[in-house]
Order: structure tokens, then sequence, then C-alpha cells
């Protein structure tokens, strides 16, 4: 890491500021950004939440209150809603159990919440059993997204056998594309994003056999363009996110060393804003939660100095799924 | 005490007369009740009150204050007939007033406070004066709408009015007058009282639901504050979410949040279920939502609301082949309409790829999709969306693909000549920009589907690469050909040419991806070894 320390102060990374802007997050009530989001609101909490336990900050936050808001966002049948008073839905069930397992606090679900049962009930009457797939309410839209989601929820509570995953891993194989890729629905182009559910969903229930990681690897190691940026399709621009989508699949069939990891580490830290904290998706760009917690993310999964570790297959601490799913080295 | 002024002449009393003129626009209620009490009163009172007690008076003020108080009729009432004649001979004898008022000695704070907090007792009177008419235009406008509400009942009942003898009925006007009140109302309430009534509450066609307010334990972690507006709105739709309710007006609302907030993805499933309770034609929806699609482009709830219109209403076009192409065709012209904004749109290509499955738009067919595709990639040739699009159309045909079979794999049902057709496609376009990875990748596809070598088109790639390892007269017009040259001398076991190739993509062709070519130069030595 001896290089990183000749990077120029700006190309260091502002972990104090970081953290006051997440924390600032809740306080910006009176703003009208802060209600329009209203509807990504547990989504966000998970956001800021995995972002200072990377910085190093878990209890940035408070824990107790915490708690509260995600249990007052459970419905009767288990979901979770993205604020009080919005429909359960698999994407904020998911971040509602990604945000118990961060803060060690399932107990709580079974003490005030509607128990684990519920939610597993829940994530599972979503598959469609014929398929394999997922949706993501009642109303039945299906993508890869929602199979990694509820991979992802179900195995932190230890609850994967609810559900068909041989039909499940069977849909994510119809996905692969020409290209090496995978999309969000069988024929669908291929994208980073997609690409990064597809593979952690496999990731999860161990049947990598059917990835063809250096075709993949390929794939993903060409998003790097000139100035050292990600980007998420071919011919498109770079973004902040795309380092973790990007990388974290890299990282799934071990290959984050084919890219170039100083190049990143000087885009990422570019979209800084290094007096009020947070990171945008490109260089001067407003900041916003989602971005800040994708740089770090990047940063952590190529090793940058003073940053936890990241999980590339469930985007939480190594710390948290090593505590809940034990060591899997 | 007022000064004395009945000694000046004309002029004097014109100028006092005007000065109390001004005294009293500039007086504050409380003054002006405090001056009306006072001449309620005799002046020793007043005196005593001011100078801090009986003691401070003389002692004919004294005797007269003692009488004004044994002559108030409660405290007469003791006095025996006698008495009582003694107590007025001396009233007379002192000669001063004993004026005697029924109202109370007015306190500064009791007219309330208004909105902003203002003690009212310091208004001026000019100013309480207008409050008052204010209120007093409250009552009549809300007199107004009881009766209007009454006859809304009735006729609801269809009861028959009695003095009219006809049935009670509520006309277009009738609405628009409570409307209008309403709004008056509205502003009299918030500049009265700071009371905020929104759009709901002062619609009449709303007057049957009671709004829901947000719930949310106090001092939440995330506690969520709406401008107002908004927050009405909101708490009329879960009330009428709550009670399953369907109409035109649920419709109009849904329409009010969304133009507020699009991401909102509750609004938009009630606004379906409301779509498919009332049997809203699927065109009046349509053009509706095309106008929120080209608003809010990055949208994605907008997409899957299309794509569950698109499942409800097939059923009902299906039997028509007419009319589906008609629709096809008109779904495709507004696809084209957002690719203007942006064509590479994942929303809109993934709705694209299932109105194509749904409608069954093959290339083959009168509605097919290949001529717009083919336009899009010459529009833009490095549209990758656009190549995908392409390759899902040619090898899912159901007219000739295998059903279901993968994009990675061979499907020896898709005819030899599309296969020839498809490669001729990718190369034409390679030679158009030879950078460009989307045909590239396009052509390594095709050959897979066609179950076809690499190798097959290593002509075609040497165009593109010269003299590799020769620091003169090396020539790279592609490094993605170059890499492809390396895997077909990899396929044919050509192992050192590889090698090179894949050694000067890391040199000098591709070098940000040094990492990637060095890795594949030691697998295959780990190979052969």
């Amino acid at each position: 890491m001896a290089q990183l320390q000749n990077l120029p102060d700006e190309l260091q990374l502002a972990t104090e500021a970081h953290v006051k802007y997440i924390q600032s997050l809740d306080s910006r009530k009176d703003e009208y950004e802060y209600w329009l989001t209203e509807h990504l609101r547990l989504n966000g909490v998970y956001w800021g939440l995995t972002a200072l336990h990377l910085l190093k900050k878990p209890e940035a936050l408070p824990r107790d209150a915490t708690i509260d808001f995600v249990l007052s966002c459970q419905h009767e049948n288990g979901g979770f809603g993205a604020a009080p008073g919005h429909d359960a839905h698999m994407l904020y069930t998911v971040s509602a159990v990604q945000i118990l397992a961060l803060i060690d606090a399932f107990d709580e679900l079974e003490k005030r919440g509607k128990g684990k049962a519920a939610v597993g009930k829940f994530i599972a009457d979503l598959q469609n059993r014929e398929t394999g797939t997922f949706a993501g309410d009642e109303w039945g839209e299906e993508d890869t997204r929602f199979l990694y989601g509820a991979f992802n929820a179900l195995s932190l509570m230890g609850m994967l056998d609810l559900v068909d995953v041989d039909k499940a891993v069977d849909h994510i194989k119809a996905c692969a594309n020409f290209d090496g890729g995978y999309g969000l629905t069988p024929g669908a182009e291929s994208h980073s994003g997609q690409i990064f559910t597809c593979l952690a969903a496999l990731s999860i229930v161990g049947r990598m056999e059917s990835v063809e990681a250096d075709k993949l690897g390929k794939w993903l190691s060409e998003r790097q363009l000139p100035n050292g940026g990600l980007n998420g399709r071919p011919e498109k621009q770079e973004d902040v996110c795309y380092s973790w989508w990007v990388l974290s699949g890299l990282a799934m069939i071990n290959r984050t060393h084919w890219i170039d990891r100083n190049a990143l580490f000087g885009f990422i830290l570019r979209c800084q804003d290094t007096e009020k904290g947070g990171i945008s998706d490109r260089p001067g760009n407003m900041v916003d939660v989602w971005h800040t917690l994708f740089g770090l993310t990047g940063l952590s999964l190529l090793g940058y100095p003073g940053l936890d570790e990241i999980d590339p297959v469930y985007c939480l601490p190594k710390s948290t799924t090593q505590r809940i799913l034990g060591s899997k080295d | 005490m007022p000064p004395k002024n009945n000694k000046g002449g004309a002029k004097a009393k014109d100028s006092s007369a005007k000065q109390e003129n001004d005294v009293v626009k500039t007086q504050t209620v409380f003054e002006r009740a405090q001056a009306a009490y006072d001449l309620t009163r005799p002046p020793y009172d007043k005196e005593r009150e001011e100078l801090g007690g009986l003691h401070a008076l003389s002692t004919v003020e004294k005797t007269a204050y003692a009488n004004w108080f044994c002559t108030a009729p409660d405290e007469l009432a003791f006095l025996s007939k006698k008495a009582q004649k003694e107590l007025w001979k001396q009233v007379n004898e002192t000669n001063r007033p004993l004026r005697r008022g029924q109202i109370d000695k007015p306190k500064p704070d009791q007219w309330g406070k208004d909105k902003l907090g203002r003690n009212i007792g310091d208004y001026t009177v000019q100013q309480y004066e207008q409050r008052i008419e204010k209120q007093g235009q409250l009552t009549c406008l809300k007199a107004l709408g009881r009766s209007f509400a009454s006859k809304r009942l009735y006729a609801s009942k269809g009861l028959v009015d009695s003095s009219t003898g006809e049935v009670y009925k509520l006309t277009e006007e009738d609405i628009k007058a409570e409307k209008q009140h309403r709004k008056e109302m509205a502003a009299l309430k918030k500049d009265l009282y700071g009371e905020k009534m929104g759009p709901y509450s002062t619609d009449p066609e709303w007057d049957d639901v009671v709004p829901v307010p947000q719930m949310e334990p106090e001092g939440a972690l995330a506690a969520i504050a709406y401008p107002e507006d908004y927050a009405e709105s909101m708490s009329y739709l879960r009330a009428v979410m709550a009670a399953n309710e369907y109409s035109p007006r649920c419709l109009k609302l849904t329409e009010h949040i969304i133009s507020m907030n699009p991401a909102h993805y509750t609004v938009w499933l009630y606004r379906f279920a409301n779509i498919q309770h009332l049997d809203i034609p699927l065109l009046d929806e349509i053009e509706w939502l095309n106008g929120v699609a080209l608003d809010y482009l990055k949208n994605y709830q907008i997409w899957h609301h299309r794509q569950l219109l698109l499942e409800h209403y097939y059923p009902t076009i299906a039997g028509s082949p007419d009319e589906v192409k008609r629709f096809a065709r008109s779904e495709r012209a507004f696809i084209m309409e957002m690719f203007a904004e942006d064509a590479k749109n994942y929303h809109v290509w993934s709705y694209r790829q299932h109105l194509t499955r749904k409608l069954g738009m093959w290339e083959n067919e009168e509605h097919g999709e290949l001529d717009s595709i083919e336009g899009m990639i010459n529009d833009d040739v490095r549209n990758n969306s656009a190549w995908s699009h392409r390759f899902f159309l040619v090898f899912s045909n159901p007219r000739y693909s295998t059903p279901d079979s993968h994009a990675t794999e061979a499907d020896p049902k898709v005819p030899a000549d599309i296969i020839d057709r498809e490669i001729k496609y990718a190369q034409a376009k390679i030679k158009l920009a030879p950078q460009n990875q989307s045909p590239w990748n396009y052509l390594r596809g095709v050959l897979v589907k066609g179950g076809r070598e690499l190798g097959s088109v290593q002509a075609f790639v040497e165009m593109y690469v010269q003299n590799i390892g020769n620091e003169e007269t090396e020539q790279v017009h592609s490094s993605h050909a170059l890499e492809q040259l390396a895997d077909i001398y990899e396929e044919a076991g050509d192992k050192e040419k590889a090698d090179l190739c894949w050694k000067r993509l890391g040199e000098k062709w591709d070098r940000i991806r040094l990492g990637y070519w060095e890795w594949k130069r030691r697998s295959l030595k780990a190979a052969s070894s």
C-alpha cells in the first residue's frame, strides 16, 4: 500500500467528513428531497449504516432508534415497507434483514417484531414455484434482483430451505448472455448490476459451477475506462456505483486484479466532497448516500487502508457475515 | 383625566374632535374597553385605583366612595328603610356622581391570541373590526356549506322540496359555488387562525372521506416530514386505500400524487387496481402514461405499470391480429420517442422485449422489429442495447429456434443462412467502427449459436491486425481484433502466437487490463507445462 501514501491530499479518503455527511442525512427533514425519497427510506438507512460500519464508526447512528424504525416498517404479513404506511416489498424486506444483521438485532425481531418465521414466509411466498423466479410483491413483477434479495435475506436468517433453490438457479442460468454477462430476464442486455445479483445469488447457494468465469471476467474488466472509472454496459459513461457492481462480480470469481487498481482508487477518490463529505457518481457532481456506500465498498474490495472489509456477496461487512454464517474460508 | 377644552374657541373644538377621532383609530381593543368601563364608574373609583387605595382620597371623595359602595343594589338590601333614607340624604349632600354599569373590569388578555401569538387586546380597534368582519364571513360561508350538505343529502334520498314541490337536485352550479365558498373559507381560516385547508379538504367531492394522517413512532430515527399539500394527498390516499375504494376520484388522486412523486410504488399499484375495477380503456391510460414517462425518463415504476397494463389488456385484443399489429406499432412509436431522449434506457428495452414476446413482433412478422432495430444500429453503431435486442430477436424467434435455448449455447435449429446473414451484418458494422466492442461481441455470440469455430472468421479479423511483434510495422486497428486473433491461435493450438498477441495487448494496445492479459499468458503456460 506504499504508493497510496504518496497520493496528493485530495486523493486521501475524507473519513471524518463522510461520517458527518451520513449522520446529517437524518436531520434534513425540512428538505424537499427528504420526503421525495421516502419510498427508499429503509434502503437509505441500510446504505448509510453499512457505509458507517465500513468507515469503522458503527455507533454513529443510534442503535435503538434504528431498531424502532425498522420494526415500525413491518407489516402483519412479515414483509417490510420503505417507511411506515408503505406497502411491503421484497427490496425493503431485504434491507430490513440486512440492517438487523448488521447491528446484531435478530432477537428484537422475535421480541418486538413479527418474528423471523413471518419474514421468511413472506419472502418464500413470493417465489413462483413453476419458474423459480421471485416477485417483488404480490403484483408479480419478477426479476433477478428479487431472486438475489430473497437468497440474501433467507440465508442470513438460515431459512433457505423454504424455497426451491434448484429452479431459481436454472432461471439464473437462463439469464446468461452471449457476451458472458447476465441480464434482468432471459434475453435482456448484460448489465453489471444484474451480473452482481446473479453471481451473488449463485455464490450464496454454492452453485457457481455454471459461471463462465473467464468470459465473464473479461466482460467485467472491459468495463474500466481510461480515466480509471467503471461503466455498467459497453459504451456507457463511468459511474462510481459500478465500482461495486463490477468489482464485487470480479471478487466473487477472484479476478479483481484484472483491472487497474490505482486508476480506480484515483477515480473514486476524485468523486469525494472532501469538505462536506459524501461521494458522487462522477467528479464534481452532487453527492448522495447511495454513491457514498458504493464508492466505499469499491475502495474496500480493493483493500484501501483504514476501511473495514466488505463481503462481495452480501454487501455487508465481512465481520457481520462471518458472525452470522461462520467463516467460509 | 382628559384635558379640559371647554374654554377654547371653535377652532380648538375642531382640532379636539379630530384628535379624538385619531385616538379612536389608534386606540387598542383593551384601551377602548377600559375607557368604556371607566364611563360606567364614578371618577373617584378610578382615582382610588390609580392612587393605590382609599387613604389617598380627599375626605369628600372618601365619603362619596362609601356612599357609592353602599348604594350598590346588593348592599342596599341589608339596610333598613330608615338607614336607606339616611344614606340617600348623605348622597345628596356629598353631591358626587354615582354611576354604575353592569360590565366587568376588562382584562388585557380576555380576547385571546391570534395565529401569530399576538394578543388580540393589543389590536387597534380598526384591526379588530376587520377581524370580526372576517369571522362573520366565515360563519356565513359555513352556514352555506351546511345548507349545501343538507341539499346533497336530500338529493341523495330523493326527497321533495316542499316549497317548490320538486325533488331536490344538486346542480353543477351548486357544486361550483360550493367549491368557490370552500376556497374563500380556506383563505379566511388561514388568515384568521393559520389553519391550512388543502385542495382535498376544500373539495366537496371528498367530503365523505376522513383523511388518515401519517402515524409514526415518536422520536423515530427516520421520522417523516412532508410539505403540507403532499401530506394532505397522502392522508386521503391512505383513507381510500383502507376503504378499498376504486373510483374516478381515486384515479385523479393517484395522478396528483404521481405528479409530485412518481417513484412512490404504492400509489402506482393502487392506480392499477383502480384501472382494473373501473375498466378504464387501455389507450386512455397509455396516453396519460406517455406524458408521465417523458417527464420522468429514469423512472421505472412507469414501465412496470405499462407491463401490467399490457398483461391486463392483451386477452381483449389477442383475438384480432389487426388490433395486435396496431397496438404493436403504436407502442413502438412511443418507445422510439423515449429512445430519442435516451437510446439505452434499460427499463424501456426490458419492456420492448416483453412486448416483442407478447405480441410476437419477430423479425419475419409484418409488424416485426428487425427494421426498427437496424435503423437504431445505423443511427448509433455503438448502441449495445440495440445489438443485444437484435440478438434476442434473431435467436429467440419461436419460428425456427429451440425453445428456451440459452444465449450462450449452440442452437442447431437456427438455419445456416441466418447465421451467415448475421456474421455478415456484424462484420459490416465492424468496418464502420473497428474499435467498437458491441459487434465484436455479437460476432462471437453468433459463432457460438451457429456452432462454428472462431477460426472461421480469421481472414476477416486479420484485416485489422498486421505484423504483430514487429516494432516497426505492427498495426492494430482494433484491440478487439487482436484479442480475437489470440483466441483463434489458442483454438488452433498455436500457443506462441497467442501469447505474443496477449503480450502486445498488455504492453501497448489495452494497457489498463494488463492484469488480465498477464493472467491469460500465465494460464496458457500452466496448461502447456
